[in-house]
Formats: structure tokens, C-alpha cells, sequence
């Protein structure tokens, strides 16, 4: 019978796989490997971003010399984006999470870069027990009820999971507000809101929409210019007929932010403000926008990489040492910091008797929970049972001549 | 200024105040969104007319190209639009090559332009006409929809060399025409680009419908676009016939490719697709096959799409176009001017 | 009386309606085995890094794609409808999933339940969807599908604050929200069965075993449907308007009742995928569904053969296949050089060269290659086969257009000739009476075995 022959090939297959997979014996202080793995767009215009993210991951694993309390560490890049999107796609978050589950000496997962994304990776890692640190997600709904749907962010956290995941970036609450409070601080006081009408830039366009209320900031219109748009001209001219000193775009380069920005210099002149957040502060908006992109505002949750100090400048150092002739994106030292908080909470799980990988996954979540002044790169922070940090280190950059050059510090004062 | 409270109608505030109009607000007694805010500010209005019309004339001028492919050969070329992209792709590298950017010398700029549209239309006709010899010439005899499908994987093709070049973000071409008003028509003023716009797209739209109308050739093309087989036993080369309306097409297309690049200031390797898209409504909009019928589709919709975008809601506009364009085709399935050429079956 | 009895043990074997041929049934059988057992071998980790073995996951996203070309399929292959925007349905089955089995109107129906309210609602789409294009012909017909494929997903992503007042007086708001807009509605409640074994069994990607052997019997059951629609009379009602639309109407046959019957079903398929789906990623997003789909849903019909069952989903499983698992394997050994060569030269080409990234050029080349040299898909239909190789039959045979009568009887022939002639006759027997001619009309239902509409 050809069937009996096929399963006799099919077994015999199958006791070869089992042997080759056998795992090697552990030696003394060397308790077995783990697994830590990322989960970002690596393919389309965050490429840039997400590079140097990875980067910065694996020159902390390699400070570490691949190893955390006899730990072995093995690191995996994951790509949760397509070719086609040219950014992530739930199908391939999905997967990296499902994958991720699977991987039985999988201790945590970094990621993601996109909040959407994380919305749906969250509760399934959540539901497996295994923490996600993000280097960049700023979706408020993801940690806080603040800035957020109804129903969020519980319902990330299906079943009462413990509440597995974190991040060490300031979330878009504070920086809508920080937009706000530094068009104003910029002498504006009518402003025009935009947005790209996804999830990210909605949500901060939104933040600021309220912040600008508080604050007394004419708010003359929230309108949308979704991405898939050849042109924004007509929006444009209705732009310049409300006649407003400040335009705030809450959106991302990839949405065709470079055609916005020559469409709205061409009709409103050199005059008027154009500001947007960190989805447009990477070297691929200005490319697209070309000399349309001079004097636009930007800001960020984080120190300007140009003027590192202290801890910061070491891990610039350290970066460029590494990887000679590239230079770090703005999200570079979140990829770090978010790699060093999480590798020191698994190493003082494993020293707290986490024998196995269950136990550390589960250590790891209660200690990264306990954060509290951190010393990292980029300051000292603590992060919160809900997830999120206390940093609220901002920077306001003015592109000039095609580079984004240091403005203001938005920080607020404590 | 209307935001300030000035005795505006009610009917603009509803319909313009995108504050109010997050979703589609559906107001009976006030049921007449645009008119009522255009006839309120008429230089408005026409300012959203203006952006409109330069923006149907670039999509005409690529549905041209379907709409001739479509006449001869019953086939959606989908690559056209990748084509189109080439061109503006090609205008990019060119710009680039010589270093120009806002501010160089006049002379320069306009020495490189005039040498720029002839070679971006030589290139693309020639990757038009290689196109369909390489992809399309071997399925003649084959279902339509292999050849269709032949298309799309050309269009792939394109796109990802596109990516290849370009980047996978779109890239800056830099302002070589004036965005500075030259001259106002009844309080609408017109800058150097957007006359750029009128200079190139018209002579080419005027240029093809005489070629296709009064030439040997263009009747050639047409007897082959009503009955190939006849058309052949005439003594006309059909499959030169057919290479030369590809080289047609793809010159045009290289043509709109040269303008947008300088007047909306970019290239993108997805151009194609949103372009491309444009282009065939308006193409079956105006009565597919039919020249004037495509030039007075993409006028149509480039009309359309500013005035939603102006008085309606951005977010809607593809939604509106689509809309209309099923209405016509459900009413009247052969488009606004009906088919001339290339009615078979 | 004996052929119910054989009737009703057909219809019980599940494998009744899939082949009649032993031999195949045999590799069937294997093949359906080896998926069961399959998830077992990946999960225990047997498949080292250097085979490209595809993970648990990526083989439901092959399943589901085979369940969408076997629904597009009926539409183009069977009916010759060139559908380009058949991602508006597969929308529709999505959302009804989300709005009965989610927070978003408080309603938790059991997936069992919505699921049948999906692909109803996937079907109803269909017809809605449909009707319009019923008097245009192919290309339009292409475009206002295309049309229609743009629209429908753009209306759930805006849709999420209305307000509609009549005469001043508020009849839907302020700011309803029906869709959550560009958030998505997330998380939906996974399908759930109670275990033998204690704990509940959840069909979601907390438990991607579960969810395969789910979609496989959805597979399953949609090829069963299919194949029994396909020998239908409805199915040659189908076959003749593709062949000649005037002739199939001169010879009685409904053509509006049959393409409208063609949509449904053929939506129908995708009510299943989109319910599937979004209860298996827990959310949907309205950004998931666009133009891409639609194109490569008919990629893989046409890669398959158009028309063709097995080639549906071969195309489907081999197109999701080479870009979920293939490619991204095989970059893991062709980029780093490449990226490395990019760094000593400085060419930013080969620094950012990812693999995957060109996995459309690839399916470009592939797509041109296949239409010059195998134009009939890889396992293509006795009826395809003959018609683009016959005895000239094709030389002038535009989709739907010129191909007469007499070329389909023949094709018939041909068809009869691939499949046991019992398979005829038990599709006869299924609709209880004995049909051997597409020449009567359609009764106002389809004598299929049961459709899911």
C-alpha cells in the first residue's frame, strides 16, 4: 500500500527532525537559552526607523556579552510588515504573535513600533503570560483610559491576564498637549488641525484638539487628508480661506505627508506654521517634502540625538563604534533603553530563583511592573502597573536647510 | 472671515464645518451641499474649479491612454498607470542629473524641460510599445482576461522597480516652476506650474484627437479598433497598428508623468495605482474608446474630487467618485459621451 | 428509495463529494491527515531553521485564501464575471462577526450562531452588490466591481459618527458610531466549544491548532458545495452565460437569476472566511481590506486555472505560501550578504535589500510567464483546457463573448469525459429530479446540494 509506505517515510522523517533538534547538554553556569524576540515594520518607509532599533537591541544584547545571569540570549528580528502595505499588517502581527506563543523558551517579546499593531498582539501574548516592552507605540488606549475608546485598555487584557505589557516612550496624551502648548509658546493662536485618519494620527490631532481648548488656543477646524490621495490642493486653498497662523498635521510620512506639506506651502505661503508630530520626524519626510518641509515644526518624546549627554552620548558612542557610518533615528535610544529595562528585570528574576522559562516570564512582568528610577540612557524614569513611564522628556525641532535641528525643550517643568 | 460668527448661512456651516461633518450628516432641508457655500463666495468657488480642472486635465491625459488601448484591443492595460509613474520617475532622475532646483537659471530650466518631456515620452512610449510586444503580442488570440492578467503582472513589475529606485517613500522634486500668481482672472489667480499644466496637456490632448481623427495612421487605428480581422484583409498592418497606439499611449502617459512630477512636486512608486485608478473611471466615465469622452471624464472627476475635497468632506471623495461613476454605468452603461470606437460583440 | 439511501450515505461521507476516483480519495485522505497531524510535528519543533516549513499560522492564512478563491472562483470561473473588487463581501462577512460578537453593540452571540448570519449577509451583499452590474457587460462590469471594492470598505472606515437629521429633527446621533471607524472593532469574542477535557476550547490565535482544523473543515465543506454546485444544473446555467451569454439566454436560462445566484454564493464563501478571520485575529480593521486582496484572490484563481476547484486551491495555497513562508526563509539567507555588500559599497540599494520586499515582482514575472506559456492556470478544468488548446475553438474567444453553444456542448463532453458519469447523476439526484441538459431552465432555487444561502 502506498499509504503504509508514504507513513513509513513520513515516521521515519519525523525521528530525524527529533533527533536533530535534540538540545545540547547545558554546562555548569550556563542554565540554557533564551529566547527574546522583536516584533517591527521592516520593510517600507520605517525601515529606517526600525533599523537602527534593531541595531540598538543588539548592541545591548552584546554589551551583555550574549548573556543575562548564565543566560543564554537568543535575540530574533521580526517583521510584522509586507512589501505590498509597506507597513505592518495585522495579518503578519498576527502571526509573530501566535509564532511568539509557540516558542516554548520565548521569554519576551519587544514591539511593537505601530500602536495598532500592539492592539493586537497584547492580549494574545497577555493571555500566554509573556511581557512586551514596546520601543514607540504612543496609542494612550493601550495603558490608560485617558485619551482613549470605550472598553480600553481592558479589554487588551482579556480574562483579568496579568498585565504584561510596557513602554518607554511618553504616550500621545502628553504629546498632543505638548503640540499644542508649543504652537502656542510659537505665538500662534488660530489653529487648523489635520489628520491622517488612522488610529495614531487621529488620536494625537485629537489630544491636541482638547489640549488647544484648554489652553485657549482657537482650534478653526479638524479636517481629514487621508494617505491614499494624489493631492491635497483643494484642501489646501479651503485651508487658506479660514485664514488660520498654525497648521497641525497628526499623521505619518508614509500617508503622503511630503504632497500635504508643498500642497499647503503653495497655498498658504511661507507664513504660516506648519507643525506635526514624531510620525513625521524621520529623513524620509523630508525627502518627500523637499524644501516645503523648511521651518516645519516637530515634536518628540525624547532628547534631540544630536545633543546627547551623558548617558545618552555614551550609547551614541557605543552605537556609531558599532556600526560605523550610520547614524541613530529618533527612536534608536528607545530600541536600547527598552532592550536595557527589560534585560535587567529578567536578570533579577533569574537571580530572585526563576529556574525555568515560565517562572522568569512571569518575574519578569512583576519586576518590569516595579520599575522605579531606572537609570537608562535616556534619564531616570519608573514605569507604572499600567505600563507606561513616567518620562516626559519632549524636544521641539525646526527643520532648517533639510535637517532637523534643535528648538525648544518641551519638557514641562517638575 | 466665515468663522467668526458673520451672518453665514446655516447651510454652510452644516456642510463645511468639518467639526459637525465627521460622518455623513444627511440634512433634507438643506440638501444641496455644494451650491450653497460656492454661490456664497464665487472666487472660492472658482479657485476649487481651478484646482479641479488642472487636475482633470493630468488624468485625462492618461485615461486617454486606456481608452485607447481599450478601443483596439478590449484590454484594461493596467500597467498605464505604472507607466505614467515611470515618467514622472524619469523626470526625477533627470531634475536630479543636472542638479536643478528652485532658483536655478531660467534658461537651464527650460532647456532641460523641453529635453526632459521629449526623452521622458520617447522612454515611455518605447517601455509601452515593449510591453505589449513582450507581454501582450503572444496572448492576441487568447481570452481578454489573460491578457488582463498579463497587465496586472506588468503593473507589479513596474511598481517594484519603481520601489527599487526610488525608495519605498515618496521623493521631493524640486519647485522649478513658480508657485507665485502671474495674473488673476476675476479674483482666481494662476501661477507659472499651473500654466505649465495647461501648456503640456492641452496641445497633447488636441495633438492625439487630430492625429487619430485626420491622419492615415489614425484611421488605420480606428478600422483596427472596430474590426481587426477586417481591418488586417484591408492591408492594414494591424500589429503595427497596435504598437503604434501603445507608443501612443505610453508617450502621454510619460507626458502626465513630466507634469505631475513638477507640479505636485513628487514621485512615488505607487503613483500608478491612485492615478491609474483616476484615469480608467474617468476613461469609462466619458464612454470607454472614446477620445473626447476620456478627456471630458477626467475633467469631470478632477471636478468632482476638488469641490468634495473644498465643500464636502476629504474623507469621502473616493466614495463620491466611485458612487457616480456606478450611477452612470447603471443608467447609461456606456458612459456620459457612449462608445465610438471599439464596440464589439 | 435506494437512491436516497445511497444518497443520504453519501452525503455523510464526508469525502463523498470531494472525488469518486479511489485513487484520489486515497491522497485526499493523506493529505487531509497529514494537516491534521501537521501542527503537532511544527509546534514540537521538528522542522529545523534551514527547511522552509510553514508554521501553524501561516498555514491557516493558506486555508483561508483557498476558501476565498474557491468563492471568487464560482464568480469568474464558473459564471465569467470578472470580479475585481471581491474584498467588498469578504468586508461584510467580517463586520457581521464583529457587530454580533463584541463589545461594540454589546452583543455576544455565540459564533456558532453568527457565523450563518455572516454568510448571509456576505450573500445578501452579493446580490445588493450585483444587481446593478447586471447589464454590463465584462470590463465594466470589472470596474464598477473595482468600484464597489474601494467603496464598501471606505464606508465602514468612515462611518463611525453619524448623524442623519431630517427637518431639524435627530434621527440617527449624535456621533453614532457604527463601525469604530479607523480603530477597528477589537476584540471579537473567538468561536468556543465546551472540552471533554475541562477547559473550553477557544478557536482563536491563542490556539492555532484549534483554529487550522476549524478552517479546514470550512474548506472542506466550501470544495464539497463547490464541486456539487459545479455539476449542478445551476453550475452549467452558470457555464453556459460565460460561454455565450445570448445563446444560454435564447436556450431559457434566467441570466439575471443566475449571476445573481453566482455573487451570492460565490460572496457567500467569503461571509465564512470573514467570519473566520475576524474572530481568529480577534479584531478587524477596515485598512485589511483593500485592493491587494482582490488582486491576489484572482491571481490565485487564475494561477490555479480558472475554473478549476483543485486549481483554486493549489493557487491559493501556493501564492500564500511562496509570500507568508518562502520568501521571508529564503531571505534569511539572501539578504545579510547582500546588505553587507551594501555597506562596503555605500549603495543603499543593497543595504535596505529585503527579499519579501519584491515578492510582487516575483509574482509579476510569474503571472506574464503563465499567460504566455500555461494561460490555462496550473490544474486547469477539462472545460478550460479545451478551450484554450482545442481544435481552434479559442482563436477568437473573448471572455463571454463569441465561443458558441456548439463549443460548449463540447466542452461538456470534455468535462464528462474528466469526471465519473455517476457524479452527473448524483448531482441529478440531489436536486430529485433528472437533469441532463443545461437547456431547462433554473428552477428559482439551485439544485445544489444544499448552497449556503
Amino acid at each position: 500500500m502506498k499509504v503504509t509506505k508514504l507513513g513509513a517515510i513520513v515516521a521515519s522523517a519525523v525521528f530525524v527532525f527529533a533527533a536533530c533538534s535534540t538540545s545540547p547538554g547545558t554546562s555548569a553556569g550556563d542554565k540554557g537559552t533564551i529566547d527574546i524576540w522583536s516584533s517591527l515594520p521592516r520593510q517600507g518607509s520605517s525601515k529606517g526607523q526600525t533599523d537602527t532599533i534593531v541595531n540598538a537591541i543588539k548592541l545591548k544584547i552584546d554589551q551583555l556579552g550574549g548573556k543575562v545571569d548564565g543566560w543564554t540570549i537568543s535575540y530574533t528580528d521580526q517583521d510584522d510588515s509586507t512589501a505590498a502595505a509597506g507597513k505592518w499588517t495585522p495579518e503578519k502581527e498576527t502571526d509573530n504573535a501566535t509564532k511568539a506563543v509557540a516558542d516554548k523558551n520565548l521569554v519576551a517579546y519587544i514591539g511593537t513600533f505601530n500602536s495598532g499593531a500592539a492592539k493586537l498582539s497584547i492580549p494574545t501574548l497577555c493571555t500566554a503570560g509573556i511581557p512586551m516592552i514596546s520601543p514607540a507605540n504612543t496609542y494612550p488606549g493601550l495603558t490608560v483610559t485617558l485619551g482613549a475608546e470605550a472598553g480600553e485598555p481592558e479589554k487588551y487584557y482579556p480574562g483579568g491576564c496579568k498585565h504584561n505589557y510596557f513602554r518607554v516612550v511618553p504616550n500621545d496624551n502628553l504629546q498632543g498637549g505638548a503640540g499644542a502648548r508649543y504652537a502656542q509658546s510659537l505665538g500662534a493662536t488660530k489653529a487648523y488641525l489635520l489628520d491622517d485618519t488612522e488610529l495614531y494620527g487621529k488620536g494625537i490631532a485629537d489630544v491636541f484638539e482638547k489640549t488647544a481648548k484648554d489652553i485657549s488656543l482657537q482650534v478653526l477646524a479638524h479636517d481629514q487628508a487621508p494617505g491614499k490621495s494624489t493631492d491635497f490642493k483643494a484642501l489646501a486653498a479651503k485651508i487658506k480661506a479660514a485664514g488660520p497662523d498654525l497648521v497641525y498635521y497628526g499623521g505619518i510620512t508614509q500617508n503622503n505627508a511630503g504632497q500635504l506639506w508643498k500642497d499647503l506651502r503653495d497655498a498658504l505661503g511661507p507664513d504660516v506654521k506648519l507643525m506635526g508630530p514624531d510620525g513625521i520626524y524621520e529623513n524620509a519626510f523630508i525627502e518627500a517634502a523637499g524644501a516645503a518641509a523648511e521651518g516645519t515644526y516637530i515634536t518628540f518624546g525624547g532628547p534631540d540625538p544630536d545633543n546627547y549627554t551623558g548617558d545618552a552620548a555614551k550609547f551614541k558612542a557605543d552605537y556609531i563604534a558599532k556600526y560605523p557610518g550610520s547614524s541613530l533615528e529618533g527612536y534608536s535610544i528607545y530600541g536600547y533603553e527598552a532592550a536595557n529595562v527589560l534585560l535587567s528585570a529578567i536578570e533579577k528574576a533569574s537571580k530572585a530563583g526563576a529556574k525555568d522559562v515560565t517562572a522568569l516570564r512571569s518575574a519578569t512582568i512583576d519586576n518590569l511592573a516595579a520599575t522605579k528610577d531606572f537609570k537608562g540612557v535616556i534619564g531616570t524614569f519608573s514605569l507604572d502597573a499600567s505600563g507606561d513611564t513616567n518620562s516626559q522628556t519632549f524636544t521641539g525641532f525646526k527643520v532648517v536647510s533639510g535637517k532637523f535641528a534643535f528648538d525648544k525643550d518641551l519638557t514641562p517643568a517638575k | 472671515m466665515h468663522h467668526d460668527g458673520a451672518p453665514v448661512s446655516i447651510l454652510f456651516r452644516i456642510v463645511a464645518n468639518p467639526l459637525e461633518l465627521r460622518g455623513p450628516s444627511v440634512d433634507i432641508v438643506n440638501s444641496v451641499p455644494i451650491l450653497g457655500p460656492c454661490l456664497a463666495d464665487l472666487s472660492q468657488c472658482a479657485e476649487a474649479f481651478k484646482i479641479g480642472l488642472f487636475n482633470g486635465l493630468i488624468i485625462a491625459l492618461i485615461a486617454i491612454g486606456y481608452t485607447l488601448v481599450y478601443g483596439i484591443l478590449q484590454l484594461i492595460n493596467f500597467a498605464n498607470g505604472d507607466v505614467f509613474m515611470v515618467g514622472t520617475m524619469l523626470t526625477w532622475i533627470g531634475v536630479s542629473f543636472m542638479g536643478l532646483r528652485e532658483g536655478s537659471p531660467a534658461s537651464l530650466v527650460i532647456v532641460t524641460l523641453v529635453v526632459l518631456l521629449v526623452a521622458t515620452m520617447l522612454i515611455t512610449a518605447g517601455l509601452n510599445a515593449s510591453i505589449e510586444r513582450l507581454a501582450y503580442r503572444p496572448l492576441r488570440n487568447a481570452p481578454t482576461l489573460a491578457t488582463l492578467i498579463s497587465a496586472i503582472g506588468m503593473s507589479f513589475i513596474l511598481q517594484n522597480v519603481g520601489q527599487a529606485i526610488i525608495g519605498p517613500s515618496p521623493r521631493s522634486v524640486p519647485q522649478l516652476l513658480s508657485n507665485k500668481p502671474l495674473f488673476e482672472i476675476g479674483g482666481v489667480s494662476f501661477a507659472l506650474n499651473e500654466l505649465f499644466v495647461a501648456v503640456i496637456t492641452i496641445p497633447l490632448l488636441v495633438g492625439l484627437t487630430w492625429f487619430v481623427q485626420k491622419t492615415r495612421q489614425g484611421k488605420a487605428m480606428r478600422a483596427t479598433a472596430q474590426d481587426r480581422e477586417a481591418a488586417g484583409l484591408m492591408g492594414i498592418n494591424t500589429n503595427r497598428t497596435i504598437s503604434l497606439t501603445f507608443l501612443l499611449a505610453g508617450a502621454l502617459a510619460g507626458g502626465a508623468g513630466l507634469v505631475v512630477a513638477l507640479y505636485y512636486g513628487q514621485t512615488w512608486w505607487f503613483y500608478g495605482f491612485p492615478f491609474g485608478l483616476l484615469a480608467f473611471t474617468a476613461a469609462v466615465l466619458g464612454g470607454i474608446g472614446n477620445l473626447t469622452g476620456a478627456a471630458l471624464g477626467g475633467i469631470v472627476l478632477g471636478l468632482i474630487r476638488a469641490l468634495n475635497e473644498r465643500y464636502v468632506d476629504p474623507r469621502w471623495t473616493d466614495v463620491v467618485v466611485f458612487s457616480i461613476l456606478i450611477i452612470v454605468l447603471v443608467f447609461r452603461p456606456t458612459g456620459i459621451l457612449g462608445e465610438k470606437i471599439g464596440e464589439r460583440a | 428509495m435506494t437512491q436516497v439511501v445511497t444518497l443520504a450515505r453519501r452525503s455523510l461521507n464526508p469525502l463523498s463529494g470531494l472525488t469518486h476516483d479511489p485513487r484520489q480519495r486515497r491522497i485526499v485522505a493523506v493529505l487531509i491527515l497529514a494537516a491534521l497531524i501537521y501542527p503537532f510535528l511544527a509546534s514540537a519543533g521538528l522542522f529545523p531553521s534551514w527547511v522552509p516549513a510553514p508554521t501553524t499560522n501561516n498555514l491557516i492564512v493558506m486555508c483561508y485564501y483557498a476558501v476565498l478563491a474557491l468563492g471568487l472562483n464560482i464568480v469568474v470561473g464558473f459564471a465569467g464575471l470578472l470580479d475585481l473588487g471581491y474584498v467588498a463581501f469578504y468586508v461584510f462577512g467580517a463586520y457581521t462577526t464583529a457587530f454580533l460578537g463584541s463589545e461594540q453593540f454589546g452583543f455576544h452571540l455565540s459564533w456558532w450562531v453568527t457565523v450563518w448570519i455572516a454568510v448571509a449577509i456576505a450573500a445578501l451583499a452579493g446580490v445588493l452588490l450585483g444587481a446593478p452590474t447586471l447589464r454590463l457587460r465584462g470590463d465594466y462590469l470589472a470596474i464598477v466591481t473595482l468600484g464597489f471594492g474601494e467603496i464598501v470598505p471606505l464606508m465602514f472606515k468612515n462611518l463611525d459618527k453619524i448623524n442623519i437629521n431630517i427637518a431639524g429633527q435627530k434621527i440617527i446621533g449624535p456621533d453614532f458610531n457604527l463601525t469604530g471607524g479607523v480603530l477597528g472593532i477589537n476584540p471579537i469574542d473567538p468561536p468556543t466549544l465546551p472540552s471533554p477535557f475541562g477547559k473550553e476550547i477557544i478557536f482563536s490565535n491563542s490556539n492555532p491548532h484549534a483554529s487550522l482544523y476549524l478552517i479546514l473543515l470550512i474548506l472542506m465543506v466550501v470544495f464539497f458545495l463547490s464541486r456539487r454546485l459545479r455539476d449542478s444544473r445551476l453550475g452549467r446555467a452558470w457555464m453556459a452565460i460565460r460561454e455565450d451569454e445570448t445563446a444560454a439566454e435564447a436556450m431559457g436560462i434566467n441570466t439575471v437569476s443566475t449571476k445573481l445566484l453566482a455573487f451570492a454564493l460565490g460572496a457567500s464563501c467569503s461571509g465564512f472566511v470573514g467570519a473566520f478571520v475576524s474572530s481568529y485575529q480577534t479584531a478587524v480593521f477596515p485598512e485589511s481590506f483593500n485592493f491587494a486582496i482582490s488582486i491576489t484572490i484572482l491571481i490565485m484563481v487564475v494561477l490555479g486555472g480558472m475554473g478549476s476547484l483543485r486549481g483554486a486551491v493549489l493557487g491559493a495555497f501556493a501564492l500564500s505560501y511562496v509570500s507568508e513562508t518562502f520568501l521571508p526563509w529564503a531571505g534569511t539567507f539572501v539578504n545579510p550578504p547582500i546588505n553587507s555588500l551594501g555597506d562596503a559599497t555605500h549603495v543603499a540599494f543593497f543595504t535596505n535589500f529585503t527579499l519579501s520586499a519584491y515578492n510582487y515582482l516575483i509574482f509579476g514575472v510569474v503571472l506574464v510567464l503563465m499567460m504566455i506559456f500555461r494561460p490555462e492556470g496550473l490544474l486547469p478544468s477539462a472545460t478550460r483546457r479545451a478551450e484554450l488548446h482545442g481544435e481552434g475553438i479559442a482563436a477568437e474567444s473573448t471572455f463571454g463573448t463569441t465561443a458558441s453553444v456548439a463549443e460548449a456542448a463540447t466542452d461538456f463532453e470534455e468535462a464528462a469525459g474528466e469526471l465519473p458519469i455517476a457524479d452527473w447523476s448524483d448531482a441529478a439526484g440531489a436536486a430529485a429530479e433528472p437533469t441532463h441538459a443545461a437547456d431547462e431552465p433554473p428552477p428559482s432555487n439551485p439544485p445544489s446540494a444544499g448552497g449556503p444561502a
